[in-house]
């Protein structure tokens, strides 16, 4: 500080005489400094203590969590008893339970029930104590429990389509973790869609999941001039595996409903209109190694989606074993001249996919596949160039699907100049090609039977590569919001097939989950 | 690409120059310059046959199609459709003469949500396909498409028309789907049946059937008396009988028309002896009506060839 001079003049000079910016600030970068050099020396004292102690022999005695008042006594024990000591044969090491301890606090911080962070403490029982030995050490964890009731409303993005939405959650309403979610939505295709989801861990276990679900919706399908209502609900089993790999188990029955259809529906689409009941049993897989959802540029994706519908005892009103395979790898490119990441990086995607067609029940008759069965293919996300099941039969303007399909794609993604690589802009060159196809009695008998079915399967397997794929090429702009990713593209298609709807020119695509 | 500009727009008169000048502005901004249009005349490279359709699309026909209630199995043999205003009109188009093929379908394939419907033949161009005819433009059509029709009309015509459309048909809603023997044994397997086989789906339609036909009755009066609706359907039969006399068709015609059709579509299912009523009593007071028996016969044999 200057030092104050007497007469009030020289006080006004004083303050009037600005102390030096250059000054302050090297003042308060020395302050900073010197902070920062005590928390290092006293996390450097700690890690050192605790490095020193690492092998030091200790019991867990007690463990207690602090803030929980809503959560069940029984929810917490499946987590803490492990750790108790009485509950272990072999002794801690100092090192060893702080790791374990680590990893609980970690587990309470998953199931969603706490704000962020959970806290640890460790303390020594009072030696006065009678009941304790010497090794003995007291656990605190320190949590604060979020509100057990929210609603919010919002807008959302998926794949080709806008909705808003409003959503009531009630948490950890038995005290276990368990969560009650209703969302109301309306979008651009869905006109209307109530979900009601209620989520529960398994023997309190952030990687397993049960959640049982119902849903009452009524979508646009404007590609085939029609709207599917469905009701129904399911449960599902999740789990995640230790190397990060998600698994989910489910049975969903849901009565679908082929109505209000467009005054030009083609004869396929009045002929599918009316009632459906689907009764199956799902199996979905997903290994995610992306270095980012949206815009990746290194790792890869391979997601396959099982489907048994109405064989056996599943009964309902279809049956058909359906398989899908979707993969996606990216590469970072090296551009000679640049140093490290060059921004620039290659995505290839591939996508296929089948649906056989089984006997209903037992034994039953095979029935051919339905509209709201079949696989669709095209539009801005997957197949770039075609409109939105722009690829495979068509009946007049309507995109009637199809039973066995393959879809590639491979993306040149370059930063944009000027604005780096480190913004979520990027230009891109595209090629991709796609190709659906129907199931075909190979000897135009036109009877279906369940080793029919299969011999039609293989040879339209067989058909998928007997021409080019229908292809598209172009260029065009990809911006990566947290939310979603946009595309603007400019495409020409290369081959397409009479019937497909193809797009010259720009493109608009939005979505969370591209080709 | 832009919207061509309606034909009259080039017609208007000088004194909007202006606008038309800043409207070609705007159409000329959204515009395919001429390079670009030029790559796109090059694009596709290669084009393919279409691809087929999948198994369950029904097989392209240079025929109409009506869409009925029926089994697939009766649709194909072209017998009588199980659904009064459905065989009304099947049984018109084959008085008419046109030729059709059957299709066995529900009311959510309609364009006006019921059947039936009439779906002309596609043409090889998709844009030309004609729209789907709702059944009350099906005489038209009929008459379009060289079918033979002649048609009644007047008072006394209309005055009958609308003892079917009533009194028989208030009692054959009642009877059918509100009386409660009939609906087990004959609506549920007609109608709710075919559309799924799961219990819960087939008490949710059952209900909302029953709950619209009793709609329908209640639309036309307070309360839902089924021994009201009996005799009134009881007169609308003796005034049909006598309508009919000892004729062969109504209103003294050489040839059925549209009116022996709509008699028949309520006759044929009553009198039909494949139709198990538990509560008969519609059709036991239409059995005392010889006449209108042996007219049901006489169309039956005549136009389903038996």
């Amino acid at each position: 500080m200057e030092s104050p001079s007497d007469a009030g003049d020289s006080l006004f000079e004083s303050l009037s005489k600005q102390l030096n910016k250059e000054k302050v600030d090297a003042r308060a970068i020395e302050l900073e400094e010197r902070v920062l050099a005590q928390n290092a020396r006293a996390q450097q004292r700690l890690r050192e203590l605790i490095g020193s102690n690492t092998t030091l022999p200790v019991t867990i005695n007690k463990i207690l969590l602090v803030g929980g008042g809503n959560t069940r006594h029984s929810f917490l024990d499946r987590l803490f008893n492990p750790l108790l000591s009485v509950n272990r044969d072999l002794p801690y090491t100092f090192g060893e339970a702080l790791h374990e301890i680590g990893s609980v606090a970690t587990k309470l911080e998953r199931f969603g029930i706490f704000k962020e962070p959970v806290s640890t403490f460790i303390d020594r029982p009072s030696p006065t104590d009678p009941n304790t030995t010497v090794t003995d050490i007291d656990v605190f964890l320190r949590a604060e429990e979020r509100g057990r009731f929210s609603a919010k409303t919002g807008t959302d993005v998926g794949n080709t389509e806008g909705s808003a939405y409003a959503e009531v959650q009630l948490r950890n309403i038995f005290g276990g973790a368990e969560s009650l979610n209703f969302n109301a939505s309306a979008g651009t295709r869905t006109r209307s869609s109530y979900h009601a989801i209620f989520e529960t861990p398994v023997l309190s276990d952030p990687d397993k999941w049960v959640s049982i679900d119902a849903l009452a919706s009524s979508t646009q399908k404007p590609w085939a001039s029609h709207e599917e209502g469905l009701t129904g609900g399911g449960i599902k089993y999740s789990w995640t595996t230790k190397s990060g790999t998600r698994h989910q188990l489910g049975y969903t029955g849901v009565w679908r409903q082929v109505t209000g259809l467009g005054e030009k529906a083609s004869p396929t689409v009045r002929h599918d209109a009316g009632d459906s009941v689907k009764s199956s049993i799902t199996y979905t897989c997903l290994e995610d190694r992306l270095n980012h959802p949206l815009l990746p540029s290194r790792g890869y994706l391979i997601k396959t989606i099982t489907e048994v519908a109405g064989w056996g005892p599943l009964k309902g009103d279809v049956a058909f074993l359906k398989s899908e395979i979707e993969t996606t790898g990216a590469l970072p490119i090296h551009i000679p001249g640049i140093k490290g990441d060059s921004g620039v990086s290659l995505t290839a995607g591939l996508r296929g996919g089948f649906l056989l067609p089984l006997g209903l029940g037992f034994n039953g008759p095979v029935k051919h596949s339905r509209i709201n069965d079949r696989f669709i293919l095209g539009g801005p996300t997957d197949v770039r160039g075609f409109k939105i099941g722009g690829l495979g039969p068509h009946d007049g303007g309507d995109s009637v699907g199809g039973d066995v399909f393959a879809a590639a794609s491979a993306n040149l993604l370059m930063p944009l100049p000027r604005v780096g690589k480190d913004s979520p802009l990027r230009l891109q060159v595209f090629a991709n090609a796609g190709r659906l196809l129907p199931l075909q009695d190979p000897k135009g008998k036109g009877r279906a039977g369940e080793e029919n079915s299969l011999r039609e399967l293989s040879s339209s397997v067989r058909r998928l590569g007997d021409a080019l794929p229908s292809t598209a090429v172009g260029l065009g702009l990809v911006y990566a919001h947290p939310v979603a990713r946009f595309e603007l593209n400019f495409s020409l298609p290369v081959v397409v097939r009479r019937g497909e709807e193809s797009r010259k020119g720009l493109q608009f695509g939005v979505g969370i989950n591209f080709l | 690409m832009p919207p061509e500009p309606a034909p009259h727009e080039a017609a208007e008169d000088l004194s909007h120059a202006p606008k038309q000048k800043e409207a070609s502005f705007i159409k000329d901004l959204f515009s395919v310059p001429l390079p670009v249009k030029k790559l796109f005349d090059l694009v596709p490279l290669v084009t393919y046959s279409p691809n087929q359709l999948p198994q369950r699309s029904p097989k392209s026909s240079r025929i109409p199609s009506l869409y009925i209630f029926s089994t697939d199995h009766d649709a194909a043999a072209g017998r009588p459709s199980f659904n009064p205003s459905c065989l009304k009109w099947q049984t018109f188009l084959n008085i008419a003469g046109v030729h059709y093929r059957l299709v066995s379908s529900n009311n959510h394939a309609s364009p006006t949500g019921a059947l039936p419907f009439l779906l002309p033949p596609a043409q090889s161009n998709p844009a030309q396909d004609a729209l789907p005819v709702p059944s009350n433009k099906i005489l038209k059509y009929a008459t379009d498409h060289g079918g033979q029709i002649r048609e009644p009309s007047g008072m006394r015509y209309e005055a009958y028309q609308s003892l079917l459309d009533h009194r028989i048909r208030n009692a054959w809603l009642y009877t059918l789907y509100l009386s409660p023997g009939n609906f087990s044994s004959i609506a549920a397997p007609l109608y709710i049946h075919p559309a799924s086989s799961n219990p819960l789906v087939r008490l949710s339609l059952s209900h909302s059937l029953r709950s619209a036909a009793a709609a329908e009755l209640l639309k036309q009066s307070a309360v839902i008396d089924a021994n009201d609706l009996h005799s009134e359907a009881d007169k609308a039969f003796e005034a049909l009988s006598s309508l009919l006399g000892a004729d062969e068709w109504f209103f003294g015609e050489e040839a059925p028309t549209l009116f022996d059709a709509s008699v028949f579509a309520y006759t044929q299912l009553l009198l039909d002896e494949r139709l198990q009523w538990a509560d008969a009593k519609l059709s036991t007071a239409l059995r005392r009506r010889a006449n209108l028996v042996a007219h049901r016969e006489r169309v039956l044999g005549r136009y389903y060839g038996r």
